[in-house]
């Protein structure tokens, strides 16, 4: 793993905080409904993504392992998404 | 409980190693971690689902400001311990300490921003019986703080050998292992703070 694609993970990873941050702050989160919702979910599932295949470096390793770490980031937004889709109805 | 060394079986660009990085003792602790984390989540979620009203006003109290800091933190963190791994692959090992040096302080200085959020609400009168968005609030935040606690430590054990010139391009496992565990804290983090602090 190059130290420069460390460094653009990195500020990926900042930017896409910034952008939970500013739904929150700017009241998307409460006028977006499921939009927000899963603009949410979809930004801490490639959060998720990147830490996992790329700072864990499981990009690299055979699938089992991966899917163990991928599949439980997957399954606990999907569990949430329900929830809160729930919640919505 | 060790498996072999990741660097050799990726001298071959396109292979994919059997094992995680690190000792494949921490996979099965950071796996059970995970687990625990999961029903945590889905309990606060679920629980949400009965007290939307509750769980929804309460949230705006939090200092969602806090929780942002705090995760760009944890991310510098992770960053920080993944250059560690980096250099010390590239026999840089002083490099390598230094980076764990600054994933500790990341780590730090999330505790002080936890210490300073903590006190806001303490001195309020909050605690765990407050209400129940509450109790999911303070056990789910002070239990990935225990964890936070127990990240820097391990980073601060390997930090101590690296200064000492313990670790090498062939010689690594100890970081990769307490690297793992840290990024699995950033982990469990990036779900919490979304969760917690900003959906409703």
């Amino acid at each position: 793993m190059s130290t420069h694609f460390l460094n653009i993970v990195w500020v990926a990873l900042m930017v896409a905080t910034v952008l939970t941050w500013f739904i929150g702050k700017t009241g998307y989160v409460d006028t977006g409904g499921a939009a927000a919702v899963v603009a949410m979910l979809l930004i801490s599932a490639v959060k998720g993504w990147l830490i996992v295949q790329d700072f864990m470096a499981l990009r690299r390793v055979k699938f089992l392992w991966r899917a163990l770490v991928l599949g439980w980031l997957l399954l606990t937004l999907a569990l949430i998404l329900l929830a809160y889709w729930l919640g919505l109805k | 409980m060790t498996t072999p060394s990741a660097s050799a079986a990726h001298a071959d660009g396109h292979k994919l190693h059997p094992y995680p990085p690190g000792d494949l003792a921490i996979w099965v602790f950071i796996l059970a971690e995970l687990s625990a984390f999961f029903v945590l989540f889905a309990a606060y979620a679920f629980t949400r689902l009965k007290h939307l009203e509750l769980f929804n006003a309460m949230q705006r109290t939090l200092d969602v400001d806090a929780g942002m800091i705090n995760t760009l933190l944890l991310i510098t963190g992770s960053w920080c311990v993944a250059r560690a791994v980096a250099a010390v692959k590239r026999n840089r090992v002083r490099t390598s300490a230094h980076w764990l040096l600054a994933a500790i302080l990341s780590g730090m200085g999330f505790l002080v921003v936890k210490y300073f959020e903590y006190g806001a609400k303490f001195a309020l009168g909050i605690n765990l019986d407050t209400n129940l968005f509450y109790t999911f609030y303070i056990a789910l935040t002070m239990f990935h703080a225990m964890h936070v606690v127990l990240g820097m430590s391990i980073l601060a054990i390997i930090w101590k050998k690296a200064m000492a010139g313990g670790y090498s391009a062939h010689d690594h496992r100890g970081i990769e292992t307490g690297a793992s565990y840290w990024h699995m804290v950033d982990l469990v983090w990036i779900i919490l703070f979304p969760l917690v602090y900003v959906m409703r």
